[in-house]
Order: structure tokens, then sequence, then C-alpha cells
């Protein structure tokens, strides 16, 4: 599983997203600039400029048609990504620190910063996916954030809830046409940030990372803890493998953390579990920093991180991550084919 | 001694996996039933967008 090195980021990765073929990832970086590139060979596709801070977040509407993104300039912008054209700026008075597209493009969420004063939000607009027609102004849904900030926030299959993960460890859910608050629950350790929020590729689960060191997967409709993965160092990331079941986890004690800096203490590496099983199967080594960001191939047949050294690194399966399967998995297998 | 209890010990790691397996694919079974009710295309698609002249048994395919 040699990997290619994406190096054409100044400063550290916060976040990477394959488009929905899985022929490109897009990277954002805290050097202000959105990467475009080729995942098979990681050539160069373009890049994106006009963002006047670092930026936090990115995400691609299904079609591949528009680019969403924010950051410390405190706007959410919206690119076309054929042309790399700027189509719409949003402007807040804090930063943006997720953007997300609904499954059918036609809706995307802002979380917003708790800062001097104003509290966290979380912010839906429209979407007109025609990138030649003007783009509203008009929030659909506005939702405050009294209690804990978000610190993360998507929709859930069909568009039905808001799901955010927030500061102090807890996942909250709102019914996403009306904007109303359903339910609340402490999933994570109290005053553990939630780092990252991904969805299954059918978003009736999903999976949360936390500083508390573990990731969870939780049913979307009940909010339930259906995993729990344990690890020994603080998680930025989580993502679930379509085809195989499988969790890549990403993170590492930030280097003032540290005593020392080496890679081999500051547990800079991707790790593998067994979705259902929870069980550590496997770890990838390469990062000189911790992973801020790991994303997976929507087929299912890579992954690629993003790290705190600037680099993205994008890995292809190889077979025997595809041959693998527990005796029970196998098992079952038979008895399926039998049937 | 020591072997038999490795056996039980064994037997009873394998049969922990067998109803973990069990429970999340039944799970998985109820979840897949909702979203047809549902109507949801795009997620029964593995949340990908059927596009026009695209079967959507391909795409599926394609998937597997």
């Amino acid at each position: 599983m040699r990997p290619i090195l994406l190096s054409g980021h100044e400063r550290a990765l916060t976040q990477v997203k394959y488009n929905s073929d899985g022929d490109i990832i897009f990277s954002v970086s805290k050097d202000h600039v959105i990467g475009a590139w080729y995942s098979h060979n990681g050539e160069r596709l373009g890049t994106y400029h006009g963002h006047q801070g670092a930026l936090w977040t990115v995400d691609v509407d299904p079609t591949s048609t528009l680019l969403a993104s924010g950051g410390a300039d405190n706007t959410m912008r919206l690119w076309e990504v054929k042309t790399g054209k700027l189509l719409k700026t949003w402007d807040f008075l804090t930063s943006i620190k997720r953007v997300e597209f609904s499954s059918d493009g036609r809706q995307l969420l802002g979380v917003t910063e708790k800062r001097s004063g104003q509290l966290g939000t979380i912010v839906v607009y429209e979407i007109n996916p025609d990138p030649e027609a003007e783009q509203t102004d008009e929030q659909t849904i506005r939702i405050v954030c009294e209690e804990a900030k978000p610190t993360v926030a998507g929709f859930s299959y069909q568009a039905q809830y808001i799901i955010a993960g927030h500061e102090d460890g807890t996942v909250s859910q709102w019914d996403a046409k009306s904007g109303e608050f359903l339910y609340s629950t402490q999933v994570h350790e109290a005053d553990m940030l939630i780092t990252d929020l991904q969805w299954a590729p059918d978003r009736t689960y999903f999976i949360t990372a936390s500083k508390d060191k573990t990731a969870k997967i939780l049913a979307t409709d009940s909010l339930e803890v259906l995993k729990t993965f344990t690890t020994d160092t603080p998680l930025n990331s989580a993502a679930i493998t379509p085809n195989k079941d499988y969790v890549i986890l990403g993170g590492g004690q930030a280097a003032m953390d540290v005593t020392t800096t080496n890679a081999r203490q500051g547990k800079f590496e991707a790790r593998f579990y067994h979705k259902i099983f929870m069980e550590e199967i496997g770890r990838v080594r390469g990062h000189f920093g911790p992973l801020n960001y790991v994303a997976v191939h929507p087929l299912g047949t890579g992954y690629c991180s993003g790290g705190e050294d600037g680099y993205v690194r994008v890995h292809h399966f190889d077979k025997p991550y595809f041959d693998f399967l527990y005796e029970v998995e196998r098992e079952q297998r038979q008895q399926q084919a039998s049937l | 001694q020591d072997l038999a209890k490795k056996n039980t010990a064994n037997k009873q790691v394998v049969e922990s996996r067998r109803r973990l397996l069990a429970e999340w694919l039944a799970w998985r079974e109820s979840m897949i039933e909702m979203l047809k009710e549902e109507g949801a295309i795009i997620e029964l698609n593995g949340g990908r967008i059927v596009r026009e002249g695209e079967d959507e048994d391909d795409a599926a395919e394609e998937i597997e």
C-alpha cells in the first residue's frame, strides 16, 4: 500500500474530502488555499483562491459541480468545481468550522464558531445546483447553541435530521425541516471536544471522534451508541469504510503536548478497527504530526489523510485488505450463500 | 487443563463475535427496510445520486 504524497500545501491540513466518484480529492489548509487533486496519481488539478484566513472545512456536492468552504476569515464560500469561479460568499461574525451538503446537494449547512459574545450556531441555506444561478442569502434554519458550542454537524439520511457534535462531548439532534430541537445525549467524556462526525454511506449511522481517545458509532434515529473504539491517543477524525466493515481513526498528540516529538511517541498513525467487533486490526504510519482528518474513497478502494505536517497521504488498498475476514464473517457468508 | 481453559476462552470470543455480527446484520436490515419505506433513493444507492441514463442497478453493482 504505497502512498501518494500530495505536497502543495504550506501549512497544516484541516480537512480532506473525496468527491462522490472518488476521482478527485479536495483539501483545505491553514495556508488559505483549497486544493483539488486527482486521487489515482496525486496530480494537482487546481487551486481555489480567495479566502483571507486559515481554512477549516470543505465539502463537495454529490454531482461534483459545487464546492463549499469555510474558515477563519468568517466566510462560507461556494465555488464552481470545474472553473474555480467563486459563486457566493456568505459573511458571518465568527469563523466557519464545518460545512456540509445534504445527500441530494440541495442544502448546505455551516457551523459557526463561538467567540466574543457570539454563540455557536448551525445555519442552513437552500442551494441552487445550477452554477449560473443566484444563490440565496436567506437562512432556512438557524440553530443557536446556548449550552455547548457545536464543533461538527451534518444532515442525516434524506435531510430528516441535523446532527451535531459539541465541545462538551454531547451529540444533539434537530428536525432539519423545522429546526426544532429533538434530543441530546452525552456520548463522549464531559468537556472532551468532539472533533469529527462522518456518516455511513446511507447516513443511518455515523461515527464521532473525540479528544477522549475514543470514536463511537451512533444510530442516527435513536442516537444510541452502537460501537465504541478505544485508542491511546486523542482523536481528530474517524471514517467509515464502504464494502468492508472497518473504521479508520486518526489523531495524535500535538508536538507541543508531548515532551519528545518523534513520530513514534506522537502516535501519528491511521488506525484500522473492525467496525462490528471493535478490535484493532492494523495501523498505517507516515505522517510526522497528528492526523487532522481521514477520508475514505466512496467506493471503498482507498483512503487519504491530511496531517498537521502539511501533507496529504493517499492510499490505495491492496488485496489483503479486501480479502481479510474474521472466521465468523466467513462462516456467515457461507451460510448466506447456501441459503 | 490450561489448554482446556484456552479453548473455552476462544469459544467465548467466537460466540461473542457471532452474536455481534448477527445483531449488526439484523439492525442493518431494519435500516435498509426503513430507507425503502421512505423512498430514500440516494441513500439506498450508497449516498450516490443516480444520474440520468445510469441504471440504478448498474450503480449498485459498481459499489459491490
